[in-house]
């Protein structure tokens, strides 16, 4: 048993078929490897599968146990991500081609599906150059053009940049080390790293090559090796802008040690204080309010 | 005893009291601890305190109580049902601690170990008394562990009260006995009318003395194992005897806490599309994917 | 025989039978913090469902003598969940098709005008046997809360839509 989300609309879109929704491996155009994608043919869309996948985790779905504890999202993909897979690869010739040549893929033949959706051939202008040959009833040709893919992907940023804003999305390569910096310089890191996030998210749509090009065009400064990855773990995903609600002049050099000595916790110190917390609960509710302070004591 | 605040839930824990005598309100009182039900694999612990005043202390060994071991289950009850006629000078409080609260305590992230959780119940019953308006001047006490700290701790939590930890103070002291009464024949009770809160099919009732060297109490166990839920909350998980029977008898359970090295199980997602060969994965996916734990899908 | 498979798997349709979407009944689930090693039938309503109290802090349970806190955790709007089982035999294209006899309306906007059939005889499918629109998170000892990865999972889809939006025209 697998546990799937998809967007409602589809669930009324299928009211209206019999068959044409599938779930085929086609290329993932970021990592080259296969990955499985969902095509509906009635509302001639596509949709990537992501799955949600965490230790130490089951369902209990009605009367059965499913272990695992995944959950798969489908959500609809923009189709010309994986075309621009096979446009790149042909574009090294230099040709212009139809697209049935272009989209050629032993290893994932399901690919030819990609040319049954009729939105592609429209967005195709944003990364390709195009001819028309009016003697073989206006068959069309393309060239991938990656001044036009550049600017196509700096569209594609910028309105993932927007809903990253509006969706409060924790951005902030710099969790840690926010305290050192001034008011100023977090309030323009900021759009920096909005920009930066953005280019992240949009890479994992296209090949890395392509992602180094983006990030050249977006002007985005070198990271510098130093900053490490913020660790998974420790980062809020709440909803909740968690720099803005900071009033960091508010930060003295006093602040600015204590600030460094609780990020030198040790990791066992950590754990105590997470230990202390939730024993001290179970053993409260043992024994109510009244016992505490004794109890406390032994 | 009335019980129905227990048969409701029987999830937690539960206390249960008599009126507190007025002449325990004036005058100094001796006051045992002792506890019914602390070896079994199935069903409540239950602590008591009894107590009455120095000045008819005399009355309570009248009574003829001893260690409730020593008694018959009638002899116990009658015993109780006398105390309960002398209730203008006797006094009791318990504390029903349900197998479900002795299990999570003894399996929590922080271990809450049987003898710490006994501790921590007498004490609170000794205060409970105290809040009550007892004029406690004396406690003696059935060892849990080494009378000596025990005895420590206890006499720090109450420094003015004169307290004395004994192993098998129970047939040395009738206030102790009478506490033991009281605890034996409230887990008695309490086993009797327990309501699962499971709904059991093939329901055996006949599951012996509980202790886990019981032949019957092992045959029930292993007769009434589920393989995903393991036992039902009647049944203290934290027992070794429980254990071993969920580690043969039922499926494997990982804890977060409780891992020792990666256990990564495999081939358990039946797939559709194989998986690929050795994992190859030198790309790690954006921070966005990896702290919301989402990855791209490769098998159905 | 491993490496034919795998040739040939890139070319598998998995099915998703359009029709099971619309009549799923729905389900009750729980997503537990604790990993069992099996996935099997298992009495919930029996053992699990009942135990459930509302306590202070939320919801309370055990589940193997270990205490669980829970909350309820809705599928974000404009989402619909699913439980998929994937049909174990191999369905014959006859079954499939004899299907479609029962004169649906869903031709009237047939996009395909396949070079190839849509089902072919290597090909699977998969049904949904049952919808959810929230589900049960259960957290060891304590409430998972709002920093629940299951929780940052839950927003990808709003995202991801954007992301995928077409792109204004200059």
């Amino acid at each position: 048993k697998n546990l799937y989300l998809f967007p409602e609309y589809l669930k009324d879109a299928s009211k209206k078929m019999k068959h044409g929704l599938m779930f085929v491996k086609l290329v993932n155009p970021c990592s080259g490897e296969g990955a499985i994608y969902l095509f509906d043919m009635y509302l001639q869309q596509l949709f990537e599968v992501k799955v949600f996948k965490e230790k130490y985790h089951s369902w209990f779905i009605n009367q059965s146990v499913q272990s695992g504890g995944a959950l798969h999202f489908a959500t609809p993909v923009d189709p010309l991500f994986l075309l621009l897979h096979y446009l790149m690869k042909a574009g090294k010739e230099g040709k212009f081609q139809p697209l049935d040549q272009v989209v050629v893929d032993d290893i994932f033949p399901n690919s030819i599906l990609l040319l049954k959706l009729p939105e592609l051939e429209k967005s195709l202008c944003h990364v390709t150059e195009e001819k028309v040959n009016p003697e073989i009833t206006n068959k069309k040709y393309y060239k991938y053009s990656k001044e036009k893919t550049l600017k196509w992907l700096e569209k594609k940023v910028n309105q993932t940049m927007a809903a990253l804003k509006t969706n409060n999305v924790n951005v902030s390569a710099r969790v840690l080390s926010t305290a050192f910096f001034s008011s100023d310089q977090v309030a323009s890191d900021k759009e920096e790293d909005y920009i930066r996030y953005a280019h992240g998210l949009i890479s994992e749509y296209i090949p890395k090559e392509l992602s180094d090009d983006l990030s050249k065009h977006l002007q985005l400064p070198e990271l510098p090796a130093s900053w490490p990855n913020p660790p998974s773990k420790k980062i809020k995903l709440s909803d909740e802008p968690v720099e803005a609600k900071e009033d960091y002049t508010k930060f003295n050099t006093k602040d600015l040690k204590t600030e460094k000595k609780n990020n030198k916790m040790t990791a066992a110190q950590k754990a105590l204080a997470k230990v202390d917390k939730s024993g001290m609960k179970s053993i409260d509710t043992f024994f109510g309010a009244k016992i505490k302070k004794k109890t406390g004591k032994i | 005893m009335d019980f129905s605040e227990l048969e409701n839930d029987n999830t937690g824990r539960c206390r249960l009291n008599s009126p507190v005598p007025l002449v325990c309100l004036k005058e100094a009182c001796v006051l045992g601890v002792d506890e019914a039900g602390r070896g079994p694999v199935l069903g409540p612990m239950v602590y008591a305190i009894c107590y009455c005043p120095l000045s008819h202390l005399a009355d309570l060994e009248a009574l003829k109580v001893a260690d409730s071991k020593t008694l018959s289950e009638s002899e116990r009850n009658r015993l109780f049902a006398k105390m309960e006629e002398d209730r203008d000078f006797v006094g009791w409080a318990l504390d029903v601690l349900s197998p479900n609260l002795i299990s999570t305590s003894m399996l929590g992230r922080v271990k809450y170990n049987l003898n710490s959780l006994s501790h921590d119940t007498a004490t609170a019953l000794i205060q409970y008394a105290l809040d009550q308006g007892v004029k406690v001047s004396q406690v003696f006490v059935d060892t849990v562990g080494m009378p000596e700290t025990y005895q420590k701790r206890l006499q720090q939590c109450f420094p003015g009260i004169k307290v004395t930890v004994k192993a098998k103070a129970d047939s040395l002291y009738s206030v102790v006995s009478a506490a033991s009464i009281c605890a034996k024949v409230a887990r008695d009770q309490a086993v009797r009318n327990w309501r699962f809160v499971e709904r059991l099919q093939d329901f055996d009732a006949d599951y012996g003395s509980g202790y886990p060297n019981d032949p019957k109490t092992k045959a029930w166990l292993k007769k009434h194992v589920e393989p995903v839920f393991g036992f039902p909350q009647f049944v203290r998980f934290s027992w070794r005897t429980a254990m071993a029977i969920l580690e043969k008898e039922a499926e494997d359970v990982v804890w977060e806490d409780l891992t020792v090295g990666d256990q990564e199980s495999a081939g358990r997602i039946t797939s559709y599309f194989l998986n690929e060969g050795p994992r190859t994965h030198l790309r790690v996916p954006h921070r966005y994917f990896v702290e919301r734990g989402l990855e791209s899908a490769t098998t159905l | 025989m491993e490496s034919r498979d795998e040739t040939m798997m890139e070319k598998h349709r998995v099915h998703l039978r359009p029709i099971t979407l619309r009549d799923a009944a729905p389900a009750t689930l729980h997503l537990l913090p604790c990993e069992v090693l099996a996935s099997r039938p298992a009495p919930v309503g029996r053992f699990f469902t009942p135990a459930i109290r509302q306590g202070p802090d939320g919801l309370e349970v055990s589940f193997r003598g270990r205490s669980l806190r829970g909350e309820e955790v809705a599928v974000p709007p404009g989402l619909v969940g699913y439980v998929m089982v994937t049909e174990e035999k191999l369905i014959g294209k006859q079954d499939f098709l004899g299907d479609s006899e029962n004169n649906y309306q869903e031709e009237e906007r047939e996009p395909v005008a396949a070079p190839e059939p849509l089902e072919r005889d290597f090909d699977r499918f998969i049904g949904a046997t049952a919808t959810f629109s929230r589900f049960t998170l259960w957290g060891l000892e304590t409430i998972p809360g709002p920093d629940a990865k299951v929780r940052g999972a839950l927003t990808w889809p709003s995202l991801a839509a954007v992301i995928h939006a077409q792109v204004p025209e200059d």
